[in-house]
């Protein structure tokens, strides 16, 4: 396979999977504003923060309220990681390889970003904002199934599967390290509703909550949220689950080529081992603001890595 | 085995007499006694129906099959047709689209038929061709013996735009140089077959020609197996031994790939197709890095050698360090590569020289020359008005010929002068009489017709009479294949001559009968 194939597949996966999750979180983030009014902490930041990127929103926005934060974080086009933004890029890297992947793949994510072009505030207006995002939500489902459905089980399916799934332990140690921080309570409200309906909103944003019963009951608690979504190996979403697949899939990758360990297998091995000898207790005792930053700081290392090993034209 | 160059004693004499008169070379050239009479005054030749309106006897069986149809059923075979192209992808032009709707080249699902006999001449005509014009680009970037007997003029060939230096030190131990050619023929009034252009760079359309037939062995399945169609699908097979069949001496299990400008490329879909085709891997210049003076190409597991590569890019963006030091499109070295022989390119650098309109008037004397043959099909009539005689001949009747630019005229276009007006006439004799070197003249041919569903605005489609030329494929290897048939090029306006896609044109499925 080209090694700008696998670029390309590899990144086209990732911006996929950004875009999911950003979906994800605007939907969680506006439910959880309709059941509780807005308190002095303004509810719409922490998802700028999410992002990463308040520097340019604070260019081009004056404050963090659901209009300004929905059109940032949906259709904005100088955002470079708005979920149109996103789509728009992972139609482009995934364009040139319309003969190598299913035609309903690529008819799908075409028509996704033929939508995408006309979003606007009045679309979402129009649409209601719920409706919009469980729609997108549903868009999104339709995409991986196809992907799980149609792709042989060869390259090209790893390089997407690696993509995939360092972009969602990425988005998962995110999404927690910004909830946890920003959500940290008053010692008062500790456990209380608020407590509650916040740690909810997170396990709804990476679609856990029934998971999340399963396992643990009615009784909300940060270990076992942190449980669930870091350490948990069968949960889709967790970090844990993510490293597992992420190794298995650079295994494969390696396993075909050279028989020399690659960097990038390591680095994913290390990652692995970290997630599986780690506790949620452990890591909030130690500091889950450092273990979340660590968990991000080593996925991109191996992305680099990854993409060094086997993607890189210079 | 191909022919090589060969000089015996007895063509320096035909030699020397083709280059004496110009006149007299476009007359032997062509092999018909006298073209104005068969060809420029004569209607055009309808393919299937004779002048009493009967059909050709190659043509019965197609025609009764037609006529016994229902009315509106051709019309939704048709549409049929249009579907299932769609469905297929077989668009041109739309990767660089970004609102990504598709265009498909327009297809006629009335098949042109051409009976085995016609087609044996026709193969033959072609491989003989193919053959001295490859013959020829060898000797022009090698010896050069050709010009040496002034039977071409050099500063013809030395000053064409389309002549690389950087191929002179490239001799291909296959000797072959032109790997792939799509010669361009038309039918006369005659219902003999001209040689109307030979494209010796990158030919296209043959995507279309499988494509064509794959679609309409759904929509007549029973005729083609009653006429005994002959089959175009093993054409990427062919291909594939070809590339393989000239590779660097030596090498066991060559790879080969084809190099694609990408995506915005009208042509990328015929590049994707083929290479899905023929199990070739499709790069572009990106992909791909000259290390050593080998060529390789960039793969998840590393640099992988390229032994042969089917270049769908120009020479000018083949080569930055040789050719536009600005192309992203090629590999730095690639040239260099070629030289020490360590891959081979699918055409050769410069083949252009071969298939200059100025050339073209040589192309009989160049048979004769390396082949010591005489040209099995004729070309169209084409007159150099470098020189003085001929010019004035032309340009005393300027309204009956068609005005081509050769390579180096800098763009103009072509003058059909029974179309043109006054000024447009005035303006071709002026830019004629400037720079006599860059122009040739060629009589109007008028093309033969065939049958074609079209559609008047308001009234249901019906069978009307267009102009078709037929673009077949050859390919040289260790021996030379030929597609039964080619591509059928159709001009869906009425009594338009202009036949590519861009321009109003379509293709039909070309039916060459087993004998």
């Amino acid at each position: 396979m080209l090694r700008r194939i696998a670029g390309d597949l590899f990144w086209t996966a990732r911006y996929l999977e950004r875009a999911q999750w950003r979906a994800r979180l605007a939907d969680v983030n506006y439910h959880l504003l309709l059941e509780v009014p807005p308190r002095d902490a303004d509810p719409w930041e922490p998802l700028v923060q999410i992002t990463g990127e308040a520097e340019l929103f604070g260019v081009n926005y004056s404050r963090a309220d659901e209009t300004s934060v929905v059109s940032f974080f949906t259709f904005d086009r100088e955002s470079p990681s708005s979920i149109r933004r996103c789509i728009e890029l992972a139609r482009s890297n995934l364009s040139p390889l319309r003969h190598l992947i299913s035609s309903e793949l690529w008819l799908e994510v075409n028509r996704l970003y033929l939508d995408a072009q006309s979003w606007s505030a009045e679309t979402l207006a129009r649409a209601g904002m719920s409706a919009f995002f469980t729609d997108l939500r549903d868009r999104f489902y339709t995409i991986t199934g196809i992907i799980q459905s149609t792709m042989p089980r060869d390259l090209a399916y790893d390089f997407i599967q690696v993509g995939t799934m360092i972009e969602r332990a990425d988005s998962v140690a995110r999404l927690l390290d910004v909830k946890y921080h920003y959500l940290l309570p008053r010692i008062e409200d500790l456990g209380g509703p608020a407590d509650l309906r916040q740690w909810t909103a997170v396990l709804r944003s990476a679609s856990a909550l029934e998971a999340f019963r399963k396992l643990y009951g009615n009784a909300i608690r940060v270990d076992r949220v942190v449980a669930i979504l870091l350490f948990d190996p069968s949960f889709p979403r967790s970090a844990r689950f993510c490293a597992e697949q992420m190794a298995a899939s650079l295994a494969r990758i390696a396993g075909e080529g050279q028989a020399v360990t690659a960097p990038a297998g390591l680095a994913s091995d290390h990652l692995l081992e970290v997630l599986r000898t780690g506790s949620a207790a452990e890591a909030i005792a130690d500091g889950l603001h450092g273990f979340l930053l660590n968990v991000q700081n080593e996925s991109a290392a191996i992305a680099n890595l990854v993409f060094a090993q086997h993607m890189s034209l210079g | 085995m191909l022919k090589r160059t060969a000089r015996p004693a007895a063509f320096r004499q035909i030699a020397a007499y083709s280059g004496r008169n110009m006149t007299d070379a476009q007359h032997t050239g062509s092999g018909v006694p006298d073209w104005k009479a068969s060809m420029a005054g004569g209607q055009p030749l309808n393919e299937m129906f004779d002048v009493d309106g009967h059909p050709r006897p190659e043509c019965a069986r197609v025609a009764a099959y037609l006529l016994a149809m229902e009315s509106g059923r051709l019309a939704e075979l048709g549409e049929r047709a249009r579907r299932m192209f769609l469905g297929r992808g077989v668009t041109f032009n739309v990767y660089g689209n970004e609102a990504g709707s598709e265009r498909i080249f327009p297809f006629d699902p009335v098949p042109r038929i051409i009976s085995a006999a016609t087609w044996a001449n026709l193969e033959a005509g072609l491989i003989q061709r193919v053959q001295a014009l490859n013959a020829f680009v060898g000797d022009v970037y090698g010896e050069g013996c050709i010009l040496k007997d002034e039977v071409v003029p050099r500063d013809l060939i030395v000053g064409s735009p389309q002549f690389r230096h950087a191929a002179a030190g490239i001799k291909p131990p296959s000797g072959v140089y032109v790997t792939v050619a799509g010669i361009d023929l038309v039918r006369g009034a005659d219902g003999s077959f001209y040689v109307l252009e030979d494209n010796l760079r990158t030919p296209s359309g043959v995507s279309y020609v499988i494509e064509n037939r794959l679609i309409m062995t759904r929509l007549m399945p029973e005729l083609i197996r009653a006429l005994r169609v002959r089959s175009v699908e093993h054409y990427a097979a062919d291909l594939t031994a070809s590339l393989r069949e000239i590779a660097p001496a030596g090498v066991n299990d060559p790879t080969v790939a084809l190099l694609t400008p990408g995506p915005y490329n009208s042509a990328f879909f015929e590049h994707v197709f083929l290479s899905q085709q023929m199990g070739v891997e499709l790069v572009e210049g990106r992909d791909l890095v000259c290390v050593d003076n080998k060529l390789y190409m960039k793969t998840v597991y590393g640099l992988r050698q390229v032994h042969v590569l089917y270049r769908r890019v120009d020479d000018d963006y083949l080569d930055p360090v040789v050719f536009r030091p600005d192309s992203l499109l090629g590999v730095a070295g690639l040239t260099a590569v070629l030289r020490a022989g360590n891959a081979s390119l699918a055409n050769a650098i410069g083949t252009g020289v071969a298939d200059d309109k100025a050339v073209f008037a040589y192309t009989p004397a160049m048979i004769r020359y390396y082949l010591n043959e005489e040209p099995i099909l004729p070309i169209v009539e084409t007159y150099l008005l470098r020189e003085p005689e001929v010019r004035q001949m032309v340009l005393r009747e300027i309204e009956r010929y068609v005005i081509k630019p050769t390579g180096a005229s800098g763009g103009y276009g072509v003058v059909i002068g029974p179309r043109a007006s006054g000024r447009e006439l005035a303006e071709a004799r002026q830019r004629i009489e400037r720079n006599p070197g860059a122009f040739v003249a060629q009589p109007m041919i008028s093309l033969s017709v065939h049958p074609t569903l079209t559609e008047e605005s308001g009234a249901s489609p019906a069978l009307a009479p267009r102009h078709v030329d037929l673009r077949p494929f050859v390919l040289l290897g260790a021996k030379p294949r030929v597609l039964a048939g080619g591509l059928t090029r159709v001009a869906l306006r009425e009594g338009s001559l202009v036949v590519n896609s861009s321009q109003g044109g379509g293709s039909k499925d070309t039916w060459v009968l087993e004998g």
